[in-house]
């Protein structure tokens, strides 16, 4: 409260503190979010690095597969050569890196542990703290697999063609990425709060993110009618998109259509988070608190 | 009239829980079916609280406390009956109501175990919007009151569980809630630490006249804080009232304590006698008629010292809750003991 | 971590004489207590299952995709390639069953310092910490591993003689012996490193890498594969006995490998022993 001369009088100490504005406030736990992420992971560093590394053993894999169907199909196949399916893989681990993300074995961990019940009494919905979270330790993952992609490169020769709003675009779509596959992540972390065991349906998610959405194959190897299933759904917007934004050489067109279906996405996927959370509170608060 | 600071009436809370037997035959059994027995949680408890008060509330694992203040909190929807807090609806979860509340639970922790307090409590100021300034004069003096000094910049993994346990708390206040639940906050905590818990809570309590709920077991902490205490036992209100009209209404005996000039008598005709050894003995007479057996004892003999006392409290509590039965005496609110209703299995 | 001090010798234990059906009734043993556990918790059986369906679903997929393109990889036919996905599968259910538990356990225990338990005990340590924790549950791979490799084999057409089932049983034993040595000299590493949880999610997504025969791998990848972490020995090679690629030379080096890492893994998991410094650390 303001006084007559305009100054912010001083509160009564033992009554309830001034709150600030709603919006500078979620900013605010952003920021903060994003500090403790980082003061945290430092800590871990060695552990994530070898994460990370591990992480590689995938897109490896798939390179090595495709590079050897492409090798006697004539040097390419369904568009890609082995030098652009090796950018494609690439970009893949960045990508895959980005999309690391609050599992629903998370949300397991985080009920037994009753850490839930804290985040409940407190006025802030515990999916934004979580996307802040998260978010928080990415730029620093940037930082750490500048070396991986390094020696990636060496070892497999990617052919690389973009342009610099290719990698505008790019950096934006993976904000879009991360966000689309937390909040979808965040909605099956949910079901939890109905049943102990989540993996059945998380692994199910998973099978179809890995056929459609770029993360085993770029979209272009699979048949028409999958790519068409594909349209409809969100996956190809956390991997395939952001990885052929960079290294696809799509037309502007195409890049900005991208980034408008991440946006819808994104609203569908804070749609749905937030009414599943509404049952899931019913549900905990009738069970156990 | 004043507005209570808690509402509760004929509050109820019913669970629900899978039986299963040992053996392998069960454990196949169960893969196809499950059983599930109702177990009444909370049985119709009400009371009513006014702001600033602190009341304690009593009675062995299982009774119901926790489940309570969980229901009181938020955390748990009744299954019937009424609650209201500073007049919310606690199953809301409104934001301005959770402002105002904070829960301590005894062994959970809400704070980043790899990072100092400090950094924990910034992550709240934010999650709770707090004014910088408002929150930076709260949190100096919770880290005044509790005595906190430098325990705030180590990691909170490094810190033994005491500390842990104040460090926990200041990150409850830091919002200056004024409803504080308390369940069983010096739990695993040595007697130091437990004694420094009850007077910060006795001080905060004092400073900012927030309404404190506290269950425990531990009767110190209660004799301590609290002058008003519920006792819940079996789901249900067995006592609500001032700690020492408790003794009265269900403590039926006092202790006389008689130190002879010489000689160890034979004292079994005034009451029970709990132990005589070495001229001082041990009686235990009924309430009404402790009076006159100790003017009896000093006519009668030849007595140094002549004391009459409550048996300890928690002897009473005992006796309550092991179902022994009260004097009827002019009662409080109270509900007489009863035996608790069966459970149907689903 | 050995302060200077002398390293503690594990204590002496009673001589029992050595009886040959030792092992084996440890492993009933073992098993038996591990399945009544495991029934409690009737999820996991539906939860593997379901499991073993998605990534054999998921597997079929990519072979169906790979082979939309091409009519056979590296000279590997479709069924072929189903076989060694069967493989795959199978060994996986073993690993996950019989291996991957003690390792975790024995880890935990070296990092805790509870594995005073077990040297008490007066069997041979290396086998009961390589024993006592069965997921008996993972044995559903292993069904539908067999399920898996059974189609592949049954449509190429040519028939298994007894050399070949024999050259597969000899193979997938040794392969396995040979994934459990890797698992236990990483392990044994925690008597060193305090860390090597990671090191174990490691092997996670290396042993990805046998889902394909490790021909398909470029040179340097292909050798570490086979004697750096034994993925070629675990899955190509039993597959190879089935397909009809498998030499004799490929088998006895199988076998010499098998028998050489057992005993270097067991002389490092004696001398790591010896590092063991109990609970006080």
């Amino acid at each position: 409260m303001t006084t007559a001369a305009g100054v912010e009088a001083p509160s009564n100490p033992y009554g309830p503190p001034r709150l600030v504005h709603p919006l500078r406030g979620l900013l605010d736990v952003y920021l903060t979010e994003m500090r403790i992420a980082i003061a945290e992971q430092i800590q871990y560093r060695a552990s994530n690095y070898f994460y990370m590394l591990g992480m590689v053993a995938e897109p490896v894999i798939y390179l090595v597969v495709w590079s050897t169907v492409a090798t006697q199909q004539g040097g390419s196949v369904g568009g890609y050569t082995i030098g652009a399916l090796a950018a494609y893989y690439i970009v893949w681990t960045l990508v895959r890196n980005i999309n690391i993300v609050f599992t629903p074995y998370g949300w397991e961990w985080r009920i037994r542990e009753g850490q839930l019940s804290a985040q409940l009494l407190r006025p802030l919905f515990p999916i934004v703290e979580d996307l802040g979270f998260f978010l928080g330790w990415k730029p620093v993952v940037v930082l750490l697999w500048l070396p991986i992609a390094f020696f990636l490169a060496v070892v497999f020769h990617p052919t690389i063609t973009t342009s610099p709003l290719a990698i505008l675009v790019f950096a934006f779509s993976l904000l879009g990425a991360y966000l689309i596959r937390s909040l979808n992540q965040s909605s099956l972390g949910l079901i939890t709060f109905w049943t102990t065991r989540v993996g059945p349906v998380f692994q199910l998610y998973i099978a179809a993110e890995l056929l459609l959405s770029g993360r085993l194959v770029p979209m272009s190897l699979m048949p028409a009618w999958v790519q068409t299933v594909a349209d409809f759904l969100p996956f190809q917007y956390t991997f395939g998109f952001p990885i052929e934004a960079l290294v696809g050489n799509l037309t502007n067109e195409q890049l900005l259509n991208g980034l408008l279906m991440q946006v819808f996405w994104i609203a569908v996927g804070s749609v749905l988070v937030r009414v599943v959370w509404h049952f899931a509170i019913r549900r905990y608060s009738a069970v156990s608190g | 009239m004043i507005d209570s600071a808690v509402f509760v009436d004929d509050l109820r809370k019913t669970f629900f829980v899978p039986v299963r037997e040992g053996g392998l035959g069960a454990a196949f059994k169960s893969l196809i079916n499950r059983e599930t027995k109702a177990v009444p949680a909370v049985d119709g408890i009400s009371f009513d609280i006014e702001p600033g008060e602190v009341v304690g509330f009593l009675g062995p694992n299982g009774a119901g406390k926790t489940t309570t203040l969980k229901m009181l909190s938020g955390l748990l929807f009744p299954t019937s009956g009424i609650v209201r807090v500073l007049g919310f609806e606690p199953s809301r979860r409104e934001s301005a109501y959770l402002r105002q509340i904070t829960m301590v639970m005894g062994n959970r922790q809400q704070l980043q175990w790899d990072l100092p307090a400090l950094d924990s409590y910034e992550l709240l100021r934010a999650i709770y919007r707090l004014h910088p300034e408002d929150f930076r004069r709260t949190r100096d003096e919770l880290i005044e009151l509790l005595e906190l000094g430098d325990l705030v910049r180590k990691p909170v993994r490094n810190l033994s569980l005491g500390e842990r346990m104040k460090v926990e708390t200041a990150a409850a206040l830091l919002h200056r809630p004024t409803v504080l639940f308390l369940d069983e906050p010096t739990i695993g905590l040595d007697l130091t630490m437990q004694k420094r818990i009850r007077s910060f809570v006795a001080e905060y309590n004092q400073r900012f006249g927030a309404t404190v709920l506290l269950t425990s077991h531990y009767m110190a902490d209660v004799q301590a804080l609290c002058k008003r205490v519920i006792v819940i036992h079996h789901g249900r209100l067995l006592f609500d009232g001032d700690l020492g009209a408790l003794a009265n209404r269900f403590n039926a005996t006092k202790t006389i304590g008689v130190t002879l000039k010489e000689g160890t008598p034979d004292l079994s005709k005034y009451g029970d006698v709990i132990s005589s050894e070495d001229g001082k003995v041990s009686l235990r007479v009924g309430n009404a008629v402790a009076p006159k057996v100790a003017a009896k004892l000093l006519q009668d003999l030849d007595v140094a010292d002549l004391t009459i006392e409550d048996p300890p409290i928690e002897d009473v509590i005992e006796s309550v809750f092991a179902g022994a039965s009260a004097t009827p005496a002019e009662s409080e609110v109270a509900e007489p003991l009863a035996e608790p209703a069966a459970a149907e299995p689903a | 971590m050995t302060r200077g001090i002398e390293p503690i010798q594990p204590p002496a234990r009673p001589r029992v004489p050595i009886d040959p059906t030792r092992p084996l009734r440890l492993l009933g043993l073992f098993v038996r207590i591990g399945a009544l556990n495991e029934l409690q918790y009737r999820a996991n059986f539906w939860l593997q299952i379901l499991q073993s369906a998605i990534a054999v679903g998921t597997g079929l997929a990519v072979l169906g995709l790979v082979f939309s393109q091409t009519t056979a990889l590296n000279g590997w036919t479709g069924s072929e390639l189903l076989a060694v996905m069967g493989v795959h599968i199978l060994m996986g259910g073993f690993i996950g069953a019989f291996v991957t538990p003690n390792m975790g356990r024995l880890r935990d225990d070296i990092r805790q310092g509870t594995l005073d338990f077990v040297l008490t005990k007066p069997d041979d340590i290396q086998l009961l910490s390589s024993m006592r924790e069965i997921r008996i549950w993972q044995t559903v791979d292993v069904i539908v591993g067999g399920v898996v490799l059974a189609t592949g084999i049954s449509q190429l057409g040519r028939s298994i003689g007894l050399l070949d089932a024999l050259a597969f049983g000899v193979a997938i034993i040794a392969g396995f012996l040979m994934i459990y040595c890797f698992w236990l000299v990483l392990t044994t590493v925690a008597f060193w490193i305090v860390r090597v949880d990671e090191i174990h999610e490691l092997f996670e997504g290396v042993y990805q890498s046998g889902r394909w025969p490790v021909t398909i791998y470029p040179g340097w990848l292909r050798i570490s594969l086979t004697f750096l972490v034994p993925i070629a020995f675990a899955v190509t090679v039993p597959a190879q006995a089935l397909t009809g690629r498998l030499t004799l030379e490929t088998l006895l080096l199988a076998i010499a490998f098998g028998i050489v890492l057992l005993i270097v893994t067991r002389r490092f998991f004696r001398f790591g022993l010896t590092r063991y410094s109990g609970a006080s650390g």
